[in-house]
């Protein structure tokens, strides 16, 4: 029996094996892999402590960390399929197949891309419409692309795309960009850039792959159609939260709820980092509200030891 | 008799390089093209995947897009 399986790889999820180690807490984690939702960016400028660094560099960094503790069970390339309550905790159970029982779990499964759910969307994904700018981008070299969504990850994906499409439309639904002013600098002036104001994505166009998007320009209400062969979606994300069904409560999004030590409505299960309703979605603030979990769950274990 | 694997990829693509992290860790050999560069092949990579995304990995003629280990796996026989 574990005192603890962490769910998720990402900061959040690491944050906690380590801290969850260094208590020599009896722990386990079930990740599909390492470094969360920005091991797709090229380049991470906010990660505490580094100037710069890869997603995928910043996944490494994580996992050596991790394994360098010792005493955690990792257990990756697996997902959780259903958590069921027992008698002195919960019983967890796996896609792979595996059964484990703990004592406490906490959830740091993150959160997944927001669809658009226009049409075009679904027929068109893989021909057209990308969800990986960094994998991506360079496929619409001499093309127009647009992309959809204004916060960090859609002025990445501008910027991804700079050095290979020859435009690039960056759809705002919105009167501003949400995203850092810093990389807004760095990419609105480029001529190769037209930002588009106010602007809703209605339908993906094409037969086989794509060949325009068409868009609701709010300002003057009508309908216009853009050029492009790739459309790339960021417009945010939905919580991982469907594995744990209704055993905790959750907000209309589906994220879930915690309070100021980051547990949940059920005892004995916390959640951490965008699986919640937390208020700003970064890495350093899901390895600290992780952190947090993992303190309130080895006091909440010695407290109920036996 | 061994696995014929091809990889279609682009030079930044993170899943790419967690396909071939996963090839070296498992001693299987693969050819690979850099369809940011090289047209021929991001042409044959679209015509055996009907699809425009990487990475495309073709193990012994079928064709996988994207990373999923488990898929790789048992494709390549290594469980």
């Amino acid at each position: 029996m574990y005192d603890l399986i962490i769910i998720g790889g990402g900061p959040g999820g690491v944050a906690a094996g380590i801290y969850a180690s260094r208590k020599k807490l009896n722990s386990a984690m079930i990740a599909e892999s390492f470094g969360g939702q920005s091991v797709v960016s090229a380049d991470i400028q906010n990660w505490i402590g580094t100037k710069s660094l890869s997603g995928l560099s910043l996944a490494d960094a994580l996992e050596s960390h991790l394994r360098a503790q010792g005493g955690i069970e990792i257990i990756d390339g697996d997902r959780v399929a259903a958590i069921e309550k027992s008698a002195r905790g919960f019983e967890v159970t796996t896609k792979n197949g595996k059964n484990l029982e703990t004592r406490t779990i906490l959830v740091a499964s993150g959160s997944r891309h927001r669809r658009l759910g226009i049409p075009g969307e679904d027929r068109l994904d893989g021909k057209g419409v990308v969800w990986c700018s960094t994998c991506d981008a360079p496929l619409f070299g001499g093309k127009a692309v647009a992309v959809i969504g204004a916060g960090n990850a859609g002025l990445e994906a501008v910027r991804d795309s700079i050095p290979y499409a020859v435009k690039i439309y960056l759809i705002v639904r919105g009167d501003s960009v949400k995203g850092d002013a810093q990389t807004f600098e760095d990419i609105k002036n480029n001529p190769k850039v037209e930002v588009i104001y106010q602007a809703e994505a209605k339908e993906i166009l094409g037969e086989a792959f794509v060949s325009g998007l068409k868009y609701l320009d709010k300002k003057d209400n009508s309908s216009k159609d853009l050029k492009v062969e790739g459309v790339f979606v960021e417009i945010g994300a939905i919580p991982n939260s469907d594995f744990l069904g209704t055993l905790v409560e959750k907000n209309e999004f589906g994220a879930v709820l915690t309070d100021r030590f980051q547990k949940t409505s059920l005892p004995g299960i916390w959640a951490a980092g965008d699986v919640t309703d937390l208020p700003y979605r970064q890495n350093n603030i899901s390895a600290g509200d992780a952190i947090k979990a993992v303190l309130d769950i080895d006091d909440f274990l010695s407290r109920n030891r036996g | 008799m061994a696995n014929q694997v091809i990889i279609y990829s682009t030079p930044s693509c993170v899943y790419c390089k967690m396909a071939k992290d996963f090839f070296a860790k498992n001693g299987v050999e693969y050819v690979e093209h850099n369809v940011a560069s090289d047209e021929k092949a991001r042409k044959e990579m679209v015509d055996k995947s009907h699809q425009l995304g990487v990475p495309v990995i073709d193990v012994n003629g079928e064709i996988h897009v994207g990373f999923n280990r488990p898929e790789l796996e048992r494709a390549l026989g290594l469980r």
